[in-house]
């Protein structure tokens, strides 16, 4: 293999801003992919490979009702054999209040043991262990608790029928690396006190827990079998620690699949400006590499040349990459903020750098093979022909195109960590590609058959046709990046006008829950006004027309599931915002009903979700008892989803009797509700009450927090649509000034040249971003109608920025890469096509 | 003899390249009258090609003054030369230089457009007619052969009815019968559209035919006088 030192280093010199643009696409090919890979990594290794530390032991029962007698005789047995321990812990939110009364907080309790947890840590201000600080009498609370309630160690704090002193604050909680996926902020009390606080009436929303560690760790699948058979089906849950998805590694599995979708596509945007880039140099060395073959070189010699440049630059983009994906991992703390579950490092590993280099070889091989391929298509005849020949159709683009769908593919199943949704998301990339690829070929022909007004725009226009100019290219990718920004912006204005900014006026705000039966009255009272509460009978769905709710099955599913725990309701009349949209009224023909089934009006809603109809049987288990009922009616809402609402709605004759607790949504004036909270928990401690409007402000906290991180990262698509385009410019960059000096020998003068150029940029940009406005917006809406039920609002101020703000960007970036071009003297380019 | 229609004093062209001067055009002065056949002849790299450039207003002499009629062009900005070479002046090149996205039809039309000529289609389709391209109107450069590229750069020099053509090697990348067709039809174009036509070339077949020969040698100009 003969490397020829100086044409290589005369080829990189003269490459100039492609050689450029080649690097920079490489390193913002990986940057994203590894930066985020690396933090992914650090999340897995600090939530999930030590997920031991994030339940708090081996194996959890997990249920939001007592343990049932047999599979906590099975949990003593193996205690007794000393296979296992096992520890108990009950969880539920209920409203603190200060010694004064005059303070109060809406905080998540946990009872634990003493020797809790098994697993994980928690460091408390103090130094001491949990349970040396706890005991009788005693809560060891969250810093949040004593900042909101205005209060210090030592204090007081009410929960419930009784005080507590505060002991000690928690400065880390493994099993709780992440505040904003929480209501309110821990409390931990000694599981001795619980009964003695009297909130846990029947049908009240505790989760109980009991943690296991094992003798023998290895037995962990066993044991969870064994005591998955005596659990009550669908109601208690036996997981390994490693199986069990907690809240927090949902979120950060949704949160990272969804970068790693915007990082990969910025890999494909940049591999497309990195294939550009290098057509351009080629492009540009045609008559050198003409001239070289005419000498006698043969494509292998030419090849392993311009292999061992392309190396080159590949090897310095990816170590620029590296060093930008370790910048970028600097400033994650600062994007994330308190999303950043704690304990979880910034540093960059081996492991990251080795993954930039196999990256970049990966990316670099697979987006330059079209480009090097096409060094065979040069002959030694372009040394007297300077004008382009008609392209002749070869299959090289077709198969390049395959490796890049495979490479993709195997990319993002390995990114995902799923074949099914990674063939899924390739083959919807590959869909959206053609899609707008088809649509960019139908304008750019209606644009060659609408006739224009000016001789710059009909000039413009027929430059788009340009050999080598890759309009649709340019179109496709553009559309692609913009289309992915637009859609996570609209969706973040949608969520914001239907959860935030719209909060209709009177809708309720305050929820208070777990009303006992016997507190109906007192509660009014201290309300102060008659409202509606509503009875709530806690219950599984088991099957429809005897077809059993798999609840594994029903978990996969991205929007509500029929696996989960509902709460029932009973009641003779429709509510205010409900109409009958299936059958003509709620119970119709209650009397024809077989003896043993009961009649029940479905929400349309969850009726879509179920692909329930009228007259479809049902079977609920609540709380033991098994009843059967048949559809009667399906209604539908008229109002915001703020209002409340009941799936399962039945006759008071079928449940007035079962065990239930009390729901009421209150509206009141903001600055009123903290004290209503403190009033209803001074005279009801066990009632939970629900700040909504505080949710929505911190959801609405969380909604802006995550459109910065998505945006940080949809910005480098962006950017990579940029360099498409400016490699685009650079690969037809002789042509242009070819046309630039022809057009201005015939007459035309600079501002003609700037205003063709200008006119060509902005109906790139023009069909691009109008084309991007319409997916997004479909997109958009059917995401919004889907998965967040809700409705959609276009935003056409949005679409109309987005279409003049891609425009100026385009024309922008365009003109300054052609302004060599518009300022080319004639004679030079004559002399210069005269002289070589 | 009528006035000059293009008049060059004293001009000079020089290059650096490195440390090496090199002079190219030396002290120049020449004139044309309206409606002559003038050839600039010389060996490959006497200048030829820059003297062109340098009369058109091209490019600019590094010493001398050209003038354009009554107009001393030789300190014009691109912008006052663009109008000028738009409506006075026709390029005809060795190499075509067609703009490889346009049709026959479009690239003929072009210089018409820019003058904002309502009747460019007609004109462009009465010369394709004349020199017997119509039906290739609606191909592009890369579908037509060598002559009848450059029967289409005619055109184009033409439709302005420009009343000086530069016409740079014009049969230098055609067949020896194109170029004779090339010739023919140039020269029966200049007395039809009463040009000056400036033709610089190094076949003698083609300077034969010329009302006077400038011979170009290491830079000087040698003119030959008009033939009787």
């Amino acid at each position: 293999m003969m490397i020829h030192y100086r044409f290589l280093i005369e080829e990189l010199r003269y490459g100039g801003k492609q050689v450029i643009t080649f690097v920079i696409c490489v390193a913002l090919s990986i940057a994203t992919l590894t930066a985020l890979n690396s933090f992914r990594r650090d999340v897995h290794g600090s939530l999930i490979d030590e997920a031991r530390d994030l339940q708090g032991g081996d194996i959890i029962i997990h249920a939001h009702q007592p343990i049932s007698d047999k599979l906590q005789r099975a949990v003593d047995n193996l205690v007794k054999n000393n296979r296992l321990e096992q520890q108990k812990t009950f969880e539920f939110y209920t409203v603190a209040l200060s010694e004064s009364k005059d303070n109060s907080l809406l905080s998540g309790i946990k009872a634990v043991e003493s020797a809790y947890p098994f697993f994980g840590t928690i460091t408390l201000s103090s130094g001491r262990q949990l349970g040396d600080a706890l005991g009788p009498g005693k809560v060891v609370v969250a810093q949040e608790v004593l900042d909101r309630l205005n209060l210090s160690t030592g204090e007081q704090l009410i929960i419930g029928d009784m005080g507590f002193t505060i002991a000690d604050v928690v400065v880390f909680e493994s099993m709780r690396p992440v505040s904003f996926l929480s209501f309110g902020p821990r409390i931990f009390i000694s599981l001795a006190d619980l009964d003695q606080l009297g909130l846990l009436g029947r049908g009240s929303r505790a989760e109980h827990e009991i943690l296991l560690r094992l003798a023998e760790p290895d037995d962990a699948e066993n044991i969870t079998k064994m005591l998955s058979e005596a659990a009550v089906p669908r109601v208690e849950r036996v997981e390994t620690a490693s199986g069990a998805r907690s809240r927090v590694r949902i979120f950060f599995d949704n949160l990272l699949f969804f970068l790693s979708c915007i990082s990969i596509l910025t890999l494909m945007l940049s591999g497309i400006g990195m294939q550009g880039s290098l057509s351009a140099i080629l492009y540009q060395k045609q008559k050198v590499i003409a001239v070289t073959k005419a000498f006698g070189a043969s494509n292998r010699f030419l090849l392993t040349q311009y292999l061992i440049m392309v190396s080159f630059m590949g090897a310095f983009g990816s170590l620029i990459g590296i060093g930008l994906g370790y910048t970028i991992k600097r400033l994650f703390p600062l994007l994330f903020g308190d999303l950043v579950p704690q304990g979880v490092g910034y540093a960059f590993h081996p492991a990251d750098t080795l993954e930039g280099i196999v990256l970049g070889i990966l990316v670099v091989t697979v987006f330059t093979l079209l480009p090097l391929h096409r060094l065979g298509n040069v002959k030694p005849v372009m040394i007297f022909r300077h004008e382009t020949g008609a392209a002749k159709r070869h299959t090289a683009p077709l198969i390049t195109g395959i490796i890049c769908s495979l490479f993709l593919s195997l990319l993002v199943i390995r990114q995902i960590d799923d074949i099914k949704i990674g063939i899924f998301f390739v083959l919807g990339l590959v869909l959206l590609i053609a899609t707008v690829s088809l649509t960019a070929s139908a304008c750019l022909w209606l644009l060659k058959r609408i006739p224009l007004p000016t001789l710059a725009l009909r000039q413009a226009a027929k430059s788009l046709y340009r050999p080598g100019n890759a309009s649709r290219s340019i179109i496709v990718t553009l559309t692609s990046a913009i289309s992915v920004l637009l859609v996570i912006f609209l969706l973040k204005l949608n969520l914001f006008a239907t959860f935030i900014e719209s909060y209709p006026e009177n809708a309720p705000n305050l929820f208070c829950i777990d009303i006992q039966q016997d507190q109906k009255d007192l509660f009014q009272a201290v309300v102060g006004e008659e409202v509606l509460l509503f009875p709530i009978i806690r219950a599984r769905l088991l099957s429809i027309n005897n077809q059993p709710i798999d609840p594994e099955q029903e978990r996969e599913r991205k929007t509500d599931n029929l696996g989960r725990e509902f709460n029932l309701t009973y009641r003779e009349n429709l509510l205010d915002d409900e109409v009958i949209i299936g059958g003509n009224s709620l119970f119709e023909g209650t009397e024809k009903l077989p003896a043993g089934v009961v009649a029940l009006s479905v929400l349309d809603s969850i009726a879509e979700i179920g692909e329930i109809e009228l007259d479809d049987r049902l079977r609920f288990n609540i709380q033991g008892v098994e009843i059967d009922a048949q559809v009667t009616s399906i209604r539908s809402r008229t109002k915001s989803r703020l209002y409340p609402f009941f799936y399962f709605v039945f006759e008071p004759a079928t449940l007035e009797a079962a065990p239930q607790t009390f729901f009421s949504a209150i509206h009141l004036p903001r600055e009123m509700i903290p004290d209503m909270i403190t009033a209803i928990v001074a005279q009801l401690p066990n009632v939970s009450t629900i700040n909504v409007a505080d949710v929505a402000d911190r959801f609405g906290q969380l909604m802006k927090r995550l459109s910065v991180v998505i945006t940080f990262f949809a910005s480098f698509s962006i950017m990579a649509g940029c360099l498409i385009l400016i490699s685009t410019i650079f690969a037809t960059r002789l042509d242009r000034i070819r046309e630039t000096v022809y057009y201005k020998v015939l007459g035309a003068d600079s501002n003609f040249v700037l205003r063709l150029l200008t006119c060509e940029h902005a109906m790139l940009a023009l069909i691009s971003s109008v084309m991007a406005v319409i997916f997004a917006e479909g997109a958009a809406w059917l995401i919004c109608s889907t998965v967040f039920n809700i409705v959609y609002q276009p935003h056409w101020h949005v679409a109309g920025l987005t279409v003049i703000g891609s425009i100026f960007l385009v024309v922008l970036i365009g003109l300054t890469s052609s302004f060599g071009i518009i300022q080319q003297r004639p004679a030079a380019y004559l002399q210069q096509q005269n002289g070589t | 003899m009528s006035d000059p229609i293009l008049r060059a004093a004293h001009i000079s062209k020089h290059y650096t390249i490195g440390e090496r001067r090199a002079i190219v055009l030396n002290d120049i002065s020449m004139q044309l009258e309206a409606g002559e056949f003038a050839v600039i002849s010389g060996a490959s790299g006497s200048g030829k090609t820059t003297l062109l450039t340098v009369l058109s207003g091209l490019d600019k002499p590094s010493n001398g003054r050209v003038w354009l009629g009554e107009q001393d062009i030789t300190d014009f900005d691109e912008n006052r030369l663009a109008p000028l070479r738009n409506r006075l002046i026709g390029f005809v090149f060795q190499a075509f230089h067609l703009v490889p996205s346009l049709t026959s039809m479009e690239n003929i039309m072009f210089p018409a457009e820019l003058n904002r000529d309502p009747e460019a289609s007609e004109k462009a389709s009465r010369l394709l007619h004349r020199v017997g391209l119509w039906e290739r109107r609606n191909n592009r450069p890369e579908q037509l052969s060598g002559g009848e590229k450059q029967r289409v750069a005619i055109c184009r020099a033409l439709i302005n009815n420009p009343q000086l053509v530069f016409a740079d090697e014009p049969t230098g990348n055609l067949d020896s019968e194109n170029s004779r067709e090339v010739v023919e039809l140039l020269l029966e174009l200049q007395q039809e559209f009463n040009m000056t036509l400036l033709l610089a070339t190094h076949s003698s077949e083609i300077s034969d035919r010329a009302d006077r020969v400038l011979s170009l040698h290491d830079g000087r100009l040698v003119d030959t006088g008009y033939r009787q």
